[in-house]
């Protein structure tokens, strides 16, 4: 079996369409509004919004596709690297755990999807999450893919579960919750595995957090994750402690998300002007 | 009378305004608008897919560019998204234009269970002119106004199925609803 599969190569039927953070930056449109009436500006996936079912739905969706390439990261973690020199077995242990998780994830977001009314493929699938997988070096991946993308599934669990809880639907709560307790073990694993592999390794540590902070940026692109009520998407504090994040690695990942939010909107106003 | 679509050509989005004008008059056709002068004016500078009617001569349909897109292959038109959107606001029009809805509130004072009713009524009858629509979808936004409940379920079911309510009759359905929920 092949190893190190580049993101262009991985198994999807014609019901998916793939699209590249490339492609999504290319959109010159904005969901966020530059009115600064709280009203208006209020863009966090809650029930009380107007759009609420649509917007849960396509996030639903968006955990869907994140699951699966979750499932594919770890496996490839698994399999890439040789066992010993270059990975221990209890990594690979943690990675094939995390494989049974992330495979359930994606039965269970497919379910939940039906019950919202989705279609598997109705959105386009970013691979923005696989890309993070594929550095040749498993402690990067640990940091990109257990500590960032694990990290936001977090914050995206934390968002749907009260989504869930706030309307009454008991089926997302629970099922939300679930999951959330699994990805804060999946993080877990990734704080952990990082400091071992890299306790007499400075320089690798260093790497592999700049990584992760890049990760962290891309994630965060045009706002969509923050602690303001202006992004869709809410930033997890507690769970993220929970899952071995210290106060200041949660407080450089808010005020990179506010300065990601601050950005686009900046950039809105720039095209408003520009056409006006 | 006549059909506008605006903008003729996008800068945003990959849509096409003579396909749009193509459909809006098919439909038109459909719900007996005829004899309405009507303009739709595409947003194509938000992915949101919000809609809006100014009654007037003509009556204009504002529409943000989301309402008609491909979520699948963002920036591209949709055909069944294009026509089920155009198909509930011109239902609604045409609704809003009957003596059966002169109690509805205006739109901006409609709530969110209130919406939830008319959306469901408007999507039940675009179903029956072989207009394809995932039922799940407003199911789940029904109850996600009216509650996950039988109770919710069974006012759906009630005006999904139904082609001569009333406003009226719709908020009696939907406050009945609520009542057995508690």
């Amino acid at each position: 079996m092949r190893k190190f599969l580049p993101v262009e190569d991985l198994a999807r039927d014609e019901r998916f369409n793939q699209i590249t953070m490339n492609d999504r930056m290319a959109d010159q449109r904005t969901a966020i509004t530059t009115d600064s009436r709280p009203s208006r500006a209020a863009n966090r996936i809650v029930p009380s919004r107007a759009d609420a079912s649509d917007a849960a739905r396509g996030l639903m969706h968006g955990i869907f596709v994140g699951e699966i390439q979750a499932l594919e990261g770890a496996g490839r973690t698994c399999w890439d690297f040789t066992t010993g020199s270059e990975a221990p077995f209890e990594l690979k242990l943690d990675m094939a755990r995390q494989c049974w998780d992330e495979a359930r994830h994606v039965e269970i977001s497919c379910k939940l999807s039906d019950w919202m009314g989705s279609e598997i493929g109705e959105y386009a699938e970013n691979t923005v999450l696989f890309q993070a997988a594929c550095s040749n070096d498993p402690v990067l991946r640990l940091a990109g893919v257990n500590r960032a993308l694990e990290g936001l599934a977090i914050d995206v669990f934390t968002t749907m579960k009260e989504f869930g809880e706030v309307a009454g639907d008991q089926y997302l709560e629970f099922a939300e919750d679930w999951m959330l307790a699994d990805e804060v073990t999946h993080v877990k694993m990734g704080s952990d595995w990082l400091r071992k592999i890299t306790e007499n390794d400075p320089e690798r540590r260093k790497k592999a957090l700049d990584f992760q902070s890049v990760v962290d940026k891309l994630f965060s692109y045009g706002g969509t994750r923050s602690e303001s009520q202006e992004s869709p998407i809410g930033l997890a504090r507690r769970f993220r402690e929970l899952a071995g994040f210290d106060d200041q690695e949660i407080d450089v990942i808010a005020d990179l998300s506010l300065a990601a939010l601050e950005e686009r909107k900046a950039a809105v106003l720039e095209a408003q002007a520009a056409l006006n | 009378m006549t059909v506008e679509v605006t903008p003729q050509t996008f800068t945003f989005v990959s849509f096409d305004s003579a396909y749009i004008l193509r459909i809006a008059q098919r439909l038109i056709g459909i719900f007996g608008l005829e004899d309405q002068n009507i303009r739709i004016d595409i947003n194509e500078t938000t992915p949101l897919g919000k809609m809006h009617v100014e009654f007037g001569d003509p009556i204009v349909i504002n529409i943000q560019s989301g309402a008609f897109e491909d979520f699948s292959r963002p920036r591209q038109q949709s055909e069944p998204a294009t026509t089920q959107s155009l198909g509930r606001i011109l239902l609604k029009v045409s609704d809003r234009l009957s003596p059966e809805f002169a109690d509805a509130p205006a739109d901006e004072d409609l709530t969110l269970m209130q919406v939830a009713i008319w959306e469901t009524y408007c999507v039940g009858r675009l179903s029956r002119h072989d207009i394809e629509i995932n039922r799940q979808r407003w199911l789940y936004n029904f109850r996600n106004r009216h509650g996950f409940n039988d109770a919710s379920d069974r006012a759906f079911e009630k005006i999904w199925n139904s082609d001569k309510l009333t406003w009226d009759q719709l908020q009696s359905i939907s406050d009945t609803a609520v009542a057995l929920a508690q």
